[in-house]
């Protein structure tokens, strides 16, 4: 089946009741579904191990499900794997550029193997490395790349096939903040340009908030939320209180209706109320009649991370150690040469 | 059209391992110590002691092809290595998310395996005749030679990759390699000949591809007698075509 057939209309990804059981009985993702528009950036949001790589997995027919309808562009990619992979673009958490070739090199040899005719090959591999800021280092080993420039040069090089669907497993994962942000503007650029419906994971809040138009929030395997991030920041209701004690003393039951504490890091409590404006003075008086000092209040609306919170029961940082684990890896796979 | 796009497939995983070869030749001249030094040491002094009776050939003439075969073997057990190595980074994965099929990229890695073999023996057949081992040095034969080696690279590549697909991880495979390359090496015909064997490692040799390989690799470089060229390409290629096979099916379960 060529791209051409396959449905103009359908959604990009529709999933449903999506599981895949790991033996033996890890449930890794658990009747998952959602339905991705054409054009949309859709996110999914949640820490190591809640099932955000294996439903990538699925979807673009690296791993079979153990139950559960996939579709991409309304072809089934149970039946038909081939013309699935032909309309997408994968770009998974590790590196996946060969550092002992060049940057044209590595992309020449994809657009082979997604078998784009020996005509437009030159060109559009040109055109992808230009796209992505990397025109002038195209024939240099890889191996003397910065990781935000192999980030990049992975985004390049699926873009030889014109990918319609681009996946994203942790695009900045272990980059610098500005390669980060160059990696950001791209995929916007890309949506902007091309119109390409791009799925991103991310345990990174503000990457999922800057980047998505909707978002899924995965825990232990299941969708736990979804929709805009707009939405979800509204759907937690009221606002963030953070309070910063003058000392960091033991913190006494703060009344109910009052507010509820979400979050605590050394000195600095941050609590969810119904009105914040309202709210913060009572904290700040009750907290005085216990005899506890304050030096700052601020009141904010909710982010990602108390949508998080609310609808999983824990915080995304608890994650943070995975992620560092990935980062030396991706320093290591630099410097291994 | 799915015939096409496998060949292609296959023939560009390959090219890929030998434009880094082209990069980096380095291993290519370190792989090059080991089948010199047996060559050398091994082969010169088993020949002027006259300990393996291996007439009408000279000792250093009876090893050449034996050596050239493992040398091949070593390059090639590895291989499952790499393909793991290429998971762990994400390369693999990226391969796999193309359409190109899925015994293509199995086939192509089997075929880079034949590529770093095929270069492997140029270097010790220019050792040989450096050495003035007399060897046949008709086209015909050395063109059966290279499609020879290319064959026994794809072989025990793919029962590498085989494996991989169980083991999983680079100790395993590294553990698993090296206890099969010298079994496999010391059970064949490589540095002496079958009937001089023990029978329970006689059995063993017979139903060893290695041995042949060898075999095979004489019949070119040796005796010009290719009476035994059907049963040695029969029994490489169907090992070759079953393990390739099982490591397509397998492959996917390094990624999962």
């Amino acid at each position: 089946m060529a791209a051409s057939e396959l449905h103009s209309s359908a959604p990009a990804i529709e999933v449903e009741h999506l599981t895949k059981v790991y033996p033996p009985s890890i449930r890794a993702v658990d009747d998952v579904s959602f339905s991705v528009d054409q054009g949309e950036v859709f996110g999914m949001l949640g820490p190591n191990g809640a099932g955000k790589t294996t439903t990538i997995k699925m979807i673009t027919t690296l791993s079979p499900p153990t139950s559960g309808l996939v579709k991409v562009f309304g072809v089934d990619a149970r039946t038909h794997p081939e013309a699935v992979r032909s309309t997408l673009g994968y770009v998974p958490q590790s590196v996946s550029v060969d550092s002992d070739l060049s940057a044209y090199e590595n992309l020449l040899v994809f657009s082979k193997l997604f078998f784009v005719g020996s005509k437009d090959r030159s060109e559009r591999i040109r055109s992808s490395l230009a796209y992505m800021g990397l025109a002038d280092r195209a024939d240099d080993l890889v191996k003397t790349y910065s990781g935000g420039m192999m980030r990049r040069l992975e985004i390049a090089q699926t873009l030889v096939n014109r990918p319609r669907i681009l996946f994203l497993d942790e695009p900045s994962i272990g980059l610098d903040p500005a390669s980060r942000l160059s990696v950001h503007e791209s995929i916007k650029r890309l949506k902007h340009d091309y119109d390409t419906t791009i799925f991103i994971t991310t345990h990174d809040m503000g990457e999922a908030d800057d980047l998505c138009d909707r978002i899924a929030i995965m825990d232990a395997g299941r969708v736990a939320a979804l929709g805009s991030p707009d939405d979800l920041k509204k759907s937690v209701g009221g606002d963030v209180v953070t309070i910063k004690l003058a000392r960091g003393e033991e913190l006494p039951a703060i009344p109910k209706q009052m507010a509820l504490v979400s979050n605590r890091n050394g000195s600095t409590v941050e609590l969810l109320a119904e009105n914040g404006d309202e709210a913060a003075p009572q904290i700040i008086s009750f907290l005085d009649s216990k005899g506890i000092a304050t030096e700052s209040v601020s009141i904010s609306r909710p982010g990602l991370d108390d949508v998080f919170l609310k609808y999983t029961k824990k915080h995304l940082e608890d994650s943070e150690d995975a992620a560092r684990a990935n980062q030396s890896r991706r320093s290591f796979m630099r410097h291994a040469n | 059209m799915r015939v096409w796009r496998s060949i292609s497939s296959s023939l560009t995983v390959a090219e890929m391992e030998a434009r880094r070869v082209r990069h980096d030749p380095t291993e290519l001249f370190t792989r090059l110590i080991q089948p010199a030094l047996w060559l050398l040491i091994f082969g010169e002094v088993f020949t002027s002691i006259r300990a393996i009776d291996t007439a009408p050939y000279t000792y250093l003439q009876f090893i050449t092809p034996g050596i050239l075969a493992q040398s091949v073997l070593f390059v090639s057990i590895f291989y499952g290595i790499t393909v793991v190595w290429e998971r762990d980074m994400g390369l693999l994965t990226k391969l796999l998310s193309t359409p190109a099929p899925r015994f293509s990229v199995v086939a192509g890695k089997s075929l880079a395996a034949g590529v770093r073999g095929l270069l492997q023996a140029v270097m010790i057949f220019v050792l040989a005749l450096v050495l003035g081992i007399k060897l046949r040095l008709d086209p015909l034969d050395i063109a059966g030679v290279f499609f020879l080696i290319v064959i026994n690279a794809m072989c025990f590549s793919s029962l590498s990759m085989l494996l991989a697909g169980f083991l999983k991880t680079r100790d395993r495979m590294l553990g698993i390699g090296q206890a099969m390359t010298m079994p496999l090496f010391f059970g064949s015909n490589a540095i002496y000949p079958i009937s001089l064997m023990p029978t329970w490692l006689q059995s063993l040799a017979a139903i060893n591809p290695l041995s042949y390989v060898v075999q095979g690799l004489r019949a070119f470089l040796l005796s010009g007698d290719y009476s035994t060229i059907p049963l040695d390409l029969a029994v490489v290629g169907v090992f070759t075509v079953v393990m390739l096979t099982g490591a397509s099916l397998m492959i996917r379960r390094l990624v999962e």
